[in-house]
């Protein structure tokens, strides 16, 4: 098993899809489904075998592939999972399967829909587990720029500005993380790109940590929905199409969030100590922000964009923590709010693509028409509040220790910041699902068996690690070791 | 190595010139020319991956050096000529009685830049840049509307004249400082005012070739009022050649060129940004791709502005590269216009349905040009930028970085015209088996270059090397 390179064959699955599907004639739509729904299993299955296979009581990065890719300018194809990956990777491969069965009744250019998505997916795989800091930011842009077709052909409200917008924002952290990644080459002396010969100590000295740092943690920020660069986000979500929704929101701002982590944090200690406070004080604006702002939405899909804002608010302030409970927090809530955030924008599609409508003052008394897909909806919520017994109470809970005790203001704040959260799941909860009915949507139908599937697939995977976190934080914690108990001091 | 054979390249070009002046000459048919220009350029394209190793100076020494520099740019311009007499089988924006001429033109041209390639002696250099430029002023002008050609060609050519009356004035002060025409024997005297002062007269004229600000003007006006094919090899293998004539008279002037290093950034910032904010205005495709090449000359500036080996790797992968992906553009225009007229932006609405090939082709040119992977864009910029931030100038890649953001707008806009726009009261497409071919033979070279650019930036290493800068 061991020589087998399971991490490049998990990277060129959605990419073998995606070939396929570019060559197959337009008119096999049911042909296309099946191999990208087979692309998303193989993946999944072959990420529990790396979350099985995975050593954490040695730790450290292992099923290490290593190629020359540039041998002139000392790039190699290097790929290895560590904890943080492991999880982020099994992430995906969630998010992939579910998309494609969320996407199943599809009809408009379906060749082109599976073509762009296979190869996003394809990049954000290449993200988890590079080391090359080249490879990283080459797969980086290939998971980013498929976002504007999906967008901008599939989507709905406003869906060209949009997909202009969250472009333009993305390629503006993009070009800040060119200057700031060649820089961590150029000044270790310009022999290697690789992530974990950069993040031995003393490479940098803490001048230039400092000086560095700002440009990557914004320019991954950006894409992590960072306050105050978070306005491509809601709108992004809210004209995005499901699926892409899903796939948007549940991995591609973790793209952001781990970068900040593998890159900027892991090999620029000293720069995030003198930043974190900074950068902690940002990440809990956005964490009260977005709950704020997602209370006076009407739609739908508003409230979850700047819920997402407010959630990775608590990512990037877990991460600030540079404490080992705090970054396995973040990590984990990465994972779990990726996974709600699926289950949100599944759970609103499978609504709006009857309805055509998102408002929800329209809506009334939905749980006794449509009981089964409500439910859904009503489960995601809950997990978004951060009821126990779902993932994302664990996430929220480490954050919070940690942020209290290495932020004590900003971590009351920020706890406030949460009673908003559950006012707004409320309202939506109150005014859309409960409440009296409006006999306008007497026509609404339940969802099949198989369209259910994707969704009981995120919801036992929530509720899961809500009742075995022990299992998620140990594989995490066997990459964050490294962090101090204390936090910020590192 | 036998001297002749060190010439082999060339004499491919050559016998090809011939035989498509025979063809010429003795009236052959619009269909025959084409497929013994078609086959010639296929011949020339084997020589130079034949002639990539060959390191020599035939005839006298000092004035024409054949090294790992000279034979990788003479590929780049095979390649660039082959894929653009392979999409002139019906040139339907030329005029009908040039069809058949400009094929000899192509091929003429060709020469002169695959001799500017290895000229290291100024007045060599000048022949072979006259010899390139003769055939593209030609080329220019066979619009088959006269006046729309007449007017870009007039702009050119007085433009083109200009520059060079500007260089030989340079050349002459080089002389007059240095006492030689030898790039050898000038790279080694030392410096003075007036020998960084014919230099920088030099790099004046040659910076049009390249349309870098502030003798860029031309460079819209060429591209729109060119025949498709013509403003095609314009924009491909004429921009090969500009980046190896100056990175050659570049290595004139060794690593201690301060004020000259000032001049090219003051260039390349003011190029990427007035190319790149004039593109965003564009209605006609061709127009916006010449506003873009202005954008690339400021990129490709950065990798010379440096003056380190590392610097001229960077810029001649980026330059090779750019090729392809250039080109993939130019199949678009030429396959999409109707009767031989300018495709407008609003022209490409619905080409996904119209012709998913074209579509996709159009989209490979679209993220190359922005540097968006998998394409080569993005390693050739992440190599310059390298090369930029190595030498201390990290407020030159932010800045370049921010431009290729903005850049990425009005790409953007033509990929939405064409993938969302609906294609109504246009007709499909029918694309031609040679069209086929160039499409599918320009996007695989984007794509091995864009997935694996080792090799291609080890042979831009070697190159940089030879060069000696």
């Amino acid at each position: 098993m061991s020589d087998m390179p399971i991490l490049s064959i998990i990277l060129l699955a959605p990419l073998v899809a995606f070939l396929i599907t570019v060559v197959l004639p337009e008119a096999q739509t049911q042909l296309i489904k099946i191999i990208n729904a087979v692309a998303g299993l193989t993946t999944l299955v072959l990420a529990l075998v790396v979350w099985a296979s995975y050593d954490k009581d040695l730790g450290g990065y292992q099923m290490i592939e290593d190629v020359p890719w540039v041998p002139d300018f000392g790039i190699h194809y290097t790929v290895a999972v560590d904890g943080i990956s492991v999880v982020l990777t099994m992430l995906t491969a969630i998010v992939f399967l579910t998309g494609v069965l969320s996407m199943w009744t599809l009809e408009k250019r379906v060749k082109e829909y599976f073509a762009f998505m296979g190869l996003l997916v394809f990049g954000v795989f290449g993200v988890f587990i590079s080391l090359d800091i080249f490879v990283f930011f080459f797969f980086y842009e290939v998971a980013v720029l498929p976002m504007y077709p999906l967008i901008a052909i599939w989507g709905s409200t406003r869906k060209e500005y949009s997909a202009m917008k969250l472009t333009i924002f993305l390629m503006v952290g993009s070009a800040l993380l060119f200057p700031g990644l060649i820089a961590l080459f150029v000044e270790s002396g310009g022999h290697t790109w690789n992530l974990v010969a950069l993040s031995q100590a003393g490479t940098f000295s803490e001048s230039t940590q400092i000086f560095i740092y700002p440009f990557l943690y914004i320019g991954f920020g950006i894409l992590a929905g960072m306050w105050p660069f978070h306005s491509w986000s809601p709108t992004g979500h809210v004209a995005a199409p499901t699926a892409v929704s899903m796939l948007h929101a549940g991995v591609l701002m973790k793209l952001g969030a781990f970068g900040i982590l593998r890159i900027a944090i892991g090999v620029l200690p000293l720069g995030a100590a003198y930043w974190a406070p900074t950068f902690a004080v940002l990440a809990t604006i956005g964490i009260v922000y977005g709950a704020f702002v997602a209370m006076r939405q009407t739609d739908f899909k508003y409230v979850i964009g700047f819920s997402s804002v407010s959630h990775m608010g608590i990512v990037l302030l877990g991460l600030n923590t540079l404490g080992v409970d705090g970054v396995n927090g973040a990590v984990f809530q990465m994972f779990a709010h990726g996974i709600m955030t699926a289950l949100f924008f599944s759970a609103v599609g499978f609504i709006y693509d009857q309805t055509h409508d998102r408002d929800i003052r329209h809506f009334g008394g939905l749980v006794g028409q449509i009981p089964v897909a409500t439910s859904f909806f009503i489960l995601a919520a809950l997990c978004g509040m951060g009821v126990p017994g779902f993932a994302s109470f664990w996430a929220e809970l480490l954050v919070f220790i940690e942020a209290i005790r290495v932020f004590p203001v900003l971590g009351m704040v920020a706890i406030v910041g949460l009673v908003f959260t559950a006012a707004y799941v409320l309202r939506v909860l109150g005014l859309a699902i409960f409440g009296p009915k409006n006999s306008d949507w007497d026509e609404l139908v339940e969802p099949t068996p198989f369209l259910s599937i994707p969704r009981i697939m995120l919801i036992a995977v929530l509720l899961f690690f809500g009742f075995v976190p022990s299992l998620m934080v140990d594989m995490i914690s066997s990459a964050t070791h490294i962090f101090s108990a204390a936090g910020a001091s590192l | 190595m036998n001297q002749p054979m060190l010439f082999v390249p060339e004499f491919a070009l050559l016998a090809g010139v011939l035989l498509l002046f025979a063809c010429t000459a003795l009236g052959a048919s619009q269909r025959t020319t084409w497929l013994v220009s078609t086959l010639s350029a296929l011949a020339v394209v084997v020589a130079c991956l034949w002639g990539l190793g060959l390191d020599g100076e035939p005839f006298f020494p000092g004035i024409y050096r054949v090294d790992a520099f000279s034979q990788l740019f003479k590929l780049g311009v095979a390649v660039a000529l082959a894929l653009c007499v392979l999409i002139s089988q019906q040139s339907a924006s030329m005029r009908s009685l040039s069809r058949v001429d400009a094929h000899f033109f192509f091929f003429m041209s060709a020469l002169g830049m695959m001799m500017l390639a290895s000229a290291t002696e100024l007045l060599t250099l000048y022949i072979a840049l006259e010899l390139s430029a003769y055939g593209l002023y030609i080329l220019a002008a066979l619009h088959r509307h006269e006046r729309i050609g007449g007017e870009s060609a007039a702009k050119y050519i007085l433009f083109g004249a200009a520059a060079s009356a500007v260089s030989l004035y340079g050349i002459s002060m080089i002389f007059g400082a240095a006492h030689s025409t030898y790039v050898a024997a000038v790279a080694s005297s030392p410096m003075s005012p007036m020998l960084l002062f014919g230099i920088v007269l030099t790099l004046a004229g040659l910076l049009f070739k390249l349309a870098a600000f502030p003798v860029h003007a031309w460079a819209p006006d060429a591209y729109q009022g060119a025949p498709h094919e013509g403003a095609a090899f314009l924009g491909s293998a004429s921009k090969v050649a500009a980046v190896a004539v100056l990175l050659r008279v570049l290595s004139l002037a060794g690593a201690d060129a301060e004020q000259l290093q000032t001049m090219l950034l003051v260039i390349s910032v003011a190029s990427m940004t007035l190319g790149n904010l004039a593109a965003m205005v564009q209605k006609d495709f061709k127009r916006l791709l010449g506003f873009s090449a202005v954008a690339h000359a400021g990129y490709l500036l950065i990798g010379l502005a440096v003056l380190s080996p590392l610097g001229a790797a960077s810029a001649i992968f980026y330059v090779l590269t750019y090729v392809p992906i250039i080109l993939c553009a130019f199949i678009v225009v030429s396959a999409v216009s109707k009767h031989g007229r300018n495709p407008a932006i609003a022209d490409l609405a619905g080409l996904y349905k119209r012709s998913p090939l074209l579509a996709l082709v159009l989209l490979v040119a679209m993220f190359g040009l922005a540097g968006i992977p998998p394409t080569p864009g993005l390693a050739g910029k992440w190599f310059l930028f390298s090369a930029a931030i190595d030498a201390g100038f990290l407020w030159l890649v932010l800045v370049a970085a921010v431009n290729a953001t903005v850049s990425l707008y009005y790409y953007l806009r033509v990929v939405k015209e064409a993938y969302l726009t609906p294609p109504e009261g246009y007709e499909d497409i029918r694309l031609s088996p040679a069209f086929t071919m160039a499409s599918v033979f320009a996007m695989l070279l984007v794509f091995f270059t864009g997935f694996y650019p080792g090799p291609v930036f080890q042979l831009a290493k070697e190159a940089a090397i030879a060069l000696g800068l």
